[in-house]
């Protein structure tokens, strides 16, 4: 008697074959996916990824203090800064949207940029590869979820610090505000993706590179002053940093008719920049995924660790 | 022929039993002093290469300054939007504090990040902490590495301020006694708070990463690092002189700029009410530095003990976490 004859028979569901999606008369036929199939596996990627970042919200109850709380105070030290110089009101509301706008930033270095490097590190990449799957997928929920976190944090700046410090928002086009945040948001993710893969490239140089893209990123950003201060290298930073096309924008906005230094494009203009940079940024990772994946699997560098 | 045993007999400093045969408890004691100090010596080394092996000096470098001169610009910047440039001695402030800040995160930070670094990167905390060599000597050598770096930035923010920004500086003026007490005193207050993030850090999961940089921001507000203490409500200028940084940061402004703007007392200022005097002297300032880093340092061996005891009993040492 064979071993085939005496195992037993595979338990059904609803009468199908539990091991495969659908019955199909061979395994080259079970390979062959329609697209239906392909785009629900990806939209559950997005959705598996991003569970982590958001359940983790709700599992680990220090991150509202060392999160929301913190960052709250190490914005205020630059109000105090401003009310120290005796600055005018408006300042002070630059420096809140400002302090508003790094948990985005902070999320995109720390959680977009060096995430594909750290699951190398950590053993998850070859499984990511191996999966049946788009990585772009994986990056889309990475964001979606980082997003989330980062949302919480950036409404609680702004929400405290307006109310503690007064900040008062004049706002005349609410539909390009919202546009803009939207569109800073979606360039400042592409240029995330685009970075996990530079920065699996680069391996351990990355988490330096982290650190490098803190504070001086932040300076040439304009995070706490306007932008149009630094002359040229302001212009420079408006046409590559997502994060200072996108508050100097939002400034011109949120504070319109407030006396500062302008000297930049107008909103319009710097909405039509941010949305050459959504495109180009994920068109960039897309293509830098494909190029990483390719060097990598040659190199047999995937599940290489720690470097 | 010699018996193998002879190689590990009891005679030499081996792994054999002795002679007798039993147990001899001399053996667990270790070598006290002489075993702490190796330890932390190599866990300083071992810091520095993890810190500086994966390039070459000069990217090294532009790494190490890029993040503190970046920060003093940001400050220089804004001064100089409200002020015009009119403030010089109010540019010297930030410059000093900012420079003296990239000190006191990498000191801050060093310690928490060696826990997550060994805990979640390199998966080695639970055989370095079973390993002879004491955890708290470990953990303090890798710390210090990364002080190491933090100073060389400081210093060099420093000189940026000098040579780059106009900050007047005079060698010949600089109170060096004062200067060498604050720094050894401060250098032992930052690490007693990168030892308290440290304890923290034992407990939470991997993005625990950004913690010492949100409990930088929130020390950077009341530590009068860039602003005089008196803009701040009342009730956080008293927190705000119970913490040994604000201390720290005003002894080697006094020693390294005799006579410039003081973030302790001024108008306004609960000190200058309750003393009278416009800024504390450096007789005063090295005892309060010395009062609340000894506060700072016995809450920090209390909190590590603490965690160190519920890291053990709910299996937190080797615990790696994912989002």
């Amino acid at each position: 008697m064979s071993i085939l004859r005496t195992t037993p028979k595979r338990p059904s569901v609803s009468g199908r074959n539990p091991f495969v999606y659908r019955p199909t008369a061979s395994p080259q036929a079970a390979a062959e996916w329609t697209r239906r199939q392909i785009a629900m596996t990806n939209l559950r990627t997005v959705v598996g990824r991003a569970y982590p970042r958001v359940t983790g919200l709700f599992r680990e109850k220090s991150w509202v203090f060392f999160e929301i709380l913190l960052p709250f105070l190490s914005t205020s030290a630059f109000v105090f800064v401003y009310r120290a110089l005796q600055a005018p009101p408006q300042y002070i509301g630059f420096v809140v949207l400002g302090g508003a706008m790094t948990a985005f930033w902070l999320n995109v270095i720390w959680m977009m940029a060096q995430q594909l490097w750290w699951e190398k590190s950590q053993g998850n990449l070859e499984l990511y590869f191996a999966a049946p799957m788009h990585i772009m997928a994986v990056l889309f929920g990475m964001a979606f979820g980082g997003f989330v976190m980062s949302s919480t944090r950036a409404a609680a700046v702004l929400i405290i610090a307006t109310a503690v410090y007064g900040v008062t928002f004049s706002v005349d086009q609410w539909a390009l505000l919202i546009g803009v945040f939207l569109l800073t948001l979606a360039a400042l993710y592409g240029l995330g993706m685009l970075l996990a893969s530079l920065f699996l490239m680069w391996g351990r140089e990355a988490w330096h590179l982290t650190q490098l893209l803190v504070e001086p990123v932040y300076f040439v950003s304009g995070l706490n002053f306007p932008i149009a201060r630094l002359g040229v290298l302001g212009s420079v930073a408006i046409s590559i940093l997502p994060l200072a096309v996108g508050l100097d924008a939002m400034r011109q906005l949120a504070f319109a008719g407030a006396a500062y230094p302008i000297g930049t494009p107008s909103p319009l203009v710097e909405a039509a920049i941010l949305v050459v940079m959504v495109v180009v940024f994920l068109v960039l990772s897309r293509w830098a995924l494909a190029v990483l994946e390719r060097r990598a699997r040659q190199e047999g560098r995937l599940s290489v660790r720690w470097q | 022929m010699t018996a193998p045993t002879a190689a590990v007999s009891a005679d030499h400093e081996g792994l054999g039993s002795p002679r007798w045969g039993g147990f001899d408890p001399a053996r667990t004691r270790g070598r006290g002093w002489t075993d702490l100090r190796r330890s932390f010596a190599v866990a300083t080394r071992l810091g520095w290469q993890m810190e500086a092996n994966w390039t070459d000096p000069l990217l090294f470098f532009i790494y190490s300054v890029a993040k503190p001169v970046a920060s003093a610009l940001i400050l220089v910047v804004m001064l100089d939007v409200i002020s015009g440039g009119a403030k010089p001695e109010y540019r010297a402030f930030v410059v000093v504090g900012s420079a003296l800040w990239a000190f006191v995160l990498s000191g801050v930070s060093g310690l928490a990040w060696t826990i997550l670094d060994d805990r979640e990167r390199y998966r080695m905390l639970k055989y370095v902490y079973v390993s002879p060599s004491e955890f708290l000597a470990v953990l303090l050598g890798r710390g210090v590495a990364r002080v190491g770096v933090g100073a060389v930035g400081a210093a060099i923010t420093l000189a940026v301020g000098v040579v780059i920004l106009g900050v007047p500086f005079d060698p010949g003026r600089i109170d060096w006694p004062l200067l060498a007490v604050v720094l050894v005193l401060g250098l032992v207050a930052v690490l007693a708070i990168g030892l308290l993030l440290a304890s923290v850090c034992l407990q939470t999961r991997q993005e625990s990463w950004s913690y010492p940089e949100a409990a930088g921001g929130a020390l950077f507000l009341v530590s009068g690092v860039v602003f005089p203490l008196a803009v701040l409500p009342g009730p956080v200028q008293v927190l705000s002189l119970v913490t040994p940084l604000t201390w720290w940061i005003e002894g080697i402004r006094r020693a390294l700029f005799p006579g410039g703007i003081t973030a302790i007392g001024g108008q306004g200022a609960i000190f200058t009410q309750l003393t009278g005097a416009a800024g504390p002297t450096p007789a005063q300032i090295v005892v309060a530095l010395l009062a609340t880093g000894a506060v700072a340092t016995l809450a920090a061996a209390a909190a590590f003990r603490a965690s160190d005891r519920r890291a053990k009993d709910r299996g937190l040492l080797d615990q790696t976490t994912g989002s």
